[in-house]
């Protein structure tokens, strides 16, 4: 057995028990499924016409297929909220003392929670997915343009999966990381998630632009509606990949650091 | 000839600003016992064991559990050690079945095996009916039983009990007192139990530790730190057309006189203990001494912390846990 084995074992455990108890915590995963599902439906029936008739707005088929990775996003960003909040359920509740007193890898105990984070975020894009495609949105991109998608959502969820843990690590409340949800949620309104650059204006238009939650969304859309080149499929893999080695390097720290004060 | 379960050395822990919750412990528990160690609330109970299991690193001193140095070797000391820590800390969305089988999985025990001690520690803490409940449904008792149960899951050789019983009824203290015990004298599993309660450490313990500030005052087994203090008291309370002094004239034949221990009567420490009491009491019947309330008290663990600390126990008021 290589010295690797058991804390595979033991991150696999811990995403497990992740899982369930999200599953059976209907505030932990509603939220994260309904409010997005929501959203596309109100701007969808709100902005369908948009399409074609607005100035600068892309060629879509219709607005679901623009509207739907705005909603994955979003998704996956109350998801990654809910997961640091329920890891800072665990170091309020002594679950987290109980780990670090037990002879288990300490990565596994970051990596068990990710790894969970990891699987919502595939579940949501692919229901989200589904839900468009029954409403009658298209992938562009087929298959490949499909594991794209599914590839970016996933990669995001563990960026937010890690700025969850690293926020409940450093301050070991779960209300706290609740807290900082509208602040997320203002980082995504910012962003051309739910509207394109092109219909915004002045300083808010300035600010979507230098948002890279633009870029990540804009390159899973593309997939969706067409109009992907290798520059925004690399630019959005990029930025996700390279949010998620900022939080997940940060968490890691907030976890050696709050080691440090055990032996 | 097997180490020490636990060995600690000038063991210190400093807080930010230079609050020292523990200030200086050295204590050797040996292997197969049941250790006590008593104190009140803030007396560094908590920061010692959590220290020795691993969770905080001490700031002075040495600790040494199975064996193992806690801050050179910590992942060996976190092999052999099981750890309940106060407020049960448990899932309340996971049933008690899929935790035992969890935590064996984070031991890295073969997924059979996983099964089977879930099974074995389901039944030996009486849980096999509740075992497919979620935790958030059990009572507290039978949180401390899952606690207790998720700490043994990889057969430690110590186990660290942070007040187990605080909050507990008195018939689930009874109930988990006795699991204790049967887990000691079955397994040979040494315990390391804190406690605020002078009835636990008196009834579990072999041996007992009194903190308080941070540091220890005594430490002895229960009957020989009780015996310290001195003989059982024995108080009379004056009758009908009796004074204090008469009954104290009786009774200072039977041992020397402590003045103030009742009100209105005497008391007397009195070598014989109980059988001496039948001879002072008819001594009092034969010199006339009426007498109205008649009391023999043992020297208590509470005792032995007042003559250390000049205080009684926080909780030693309180209604003694029926036994």
């Amino acid at each position: 057995m290589t010295a690797a084995a058991p804390a595979i074992r033991q991150t696999a455990a811990l995403a497990w028990r992740s899982i369930i108890t999200t599953i059976r915590l209907p505030q932990a995963w509603f939220p994260a499924l309904f409010f997005p599902l929501v959203l596309m439906a109100i701007f969808t029936a709100s902005f369908g016409g948009a399409p074609g008739v607005v100035p600068g707005f892309p060629p879509v088929r219709g607005f679901l297929d623009f509207a739907v990775c705005g909603a994955i996003v979003q998704g996956v960003l109350i998801g990654g909220t809910s997961a640091g909040a329920a890891f800072a359920t665990d170091i309020e509740g002594g679950f987290f003392d109980r780990l670090v007193a037990s002879p288990i890898s300490r990565v596994a105990i970051l990596t068990g929670r990710l790894g969970a984070s990891m699987a919502l975020g595939l579940f949501q894009a692919v229901l989200f997915i589904g839900i468009a495609w029954i409403g009658g949105a298209r992938v562009a991109g087929g298959i490949s343009g499909f594991v794209i998608v599914l590839v970016i959502a996933v990669t995001f969820a563990a960026a937010v999966g890690g700025l969850g843990v690293f926020l409940a690590l450093r301050t070991g409340s779960g209300e706290a990381v609740q807290g900082m949800f509208p602040l997320f949620f203002a980082l995504l309104f910012f962003s051309s998630a739910f509207f394109p650059i092109e219909t915004m204006t002045g300083w808010y238009a300035a600010v979507a632009r230098v948002n890279p939650i633009s870029y990540l969304v804009e390159a899973m859309r593309l997939e969706i509606i067409g109009g992907a080149t290798a520059a925004t499929t690399l630019a959005g893999i990029g930025i996700a990949l390279g949010l998620a080695v900022i939080t997940i390097g940060a968490s890691a720290l907030a976890l050696r650091r709050r080691l440090r004060v055990a032996a | 000839m097997t180490a020490p379960a636990v060995e600690t050395r000038d063991l210190v822990r400093e807080f930010k600003g230079g609050i020292r919750a523990v200030d200086g412990v050295s204590l050797v528990v040996e292997s197969g016992g049941i250790f006590g160690f008593l104190g009140p609330n803030g007396a560094g109970k908590s920061t010692t064991v959590r220290m020795l299991t691993t969770l905080l690193r001490p700031t002075g001193g040495t600790a040494m559990v199975a064996g193992h140095d806690v801050m050179a070797d910590p992942d060996a000391v976190r092999r052999r050690i099981g750890v309940a820590l106060q407020d049960a800390a448990i899932d309340p969305y996971m049933t008690g079945r899929e935790l035992l089988r969890l935590q064996g999985v984070l031991h890295g025990l073969p997924r059979a095996e996983c099964r089977a001690r879930a099974e074995d520690l389901l039944a030996r803490v009486g849980l096999e009916d509740a075992a497919d409940r979620r935790v958030g449904t059990y009572s507290g008792g039978m949180r401390r039983r899952l606690d207790l149960a998720l700490s043994l899951v990889h057969e430690p050789v110590v186990l660290f009990l942070d007040e187990p019983t605080t909050g507990l009824d008195p018939t689930s203290r009874v109930a988990l007192w006795e699991e204790v015990r049967r887990l000691n004298a079955e397994h040979g599993t040494t315990i390391f139990l804190t406690t605020q309660y002078l009835e636990e450490a008196d009834q579990l313990a072999d041996r007992v530790a009194i903190i308080d500030g941070g540091r220890i005052v005594a430490d002895g087994a229960p009957a020989a730190l009780k015996a310290d203090i001195g003989e059982p008291l024995l108080t009379v309370t004056a009758g009908d057309g009796s004074t204090p002094d008469d009954i104290a004239g009786v009774l200072a034949r039977f041992g020397p006189i402590v003045p103030g221990s009742v009100e209105g009567g005497a008391g007397v420490r009195l070598p014989g203990g109980s059988s001496a009491m039948a001879d002072a009491v008819r001594a009092l019947d034969d010199a006339g001494v009426r007498f109205q309330a008649i009391d023999l008290a043992e020297p208590s663990l509470d005792d032995v912390f007042l003559k250390c600390t000049g205080r009684h126990l926080e909780g030693a008021g309180e209604e003694p846990p029926a036994a």
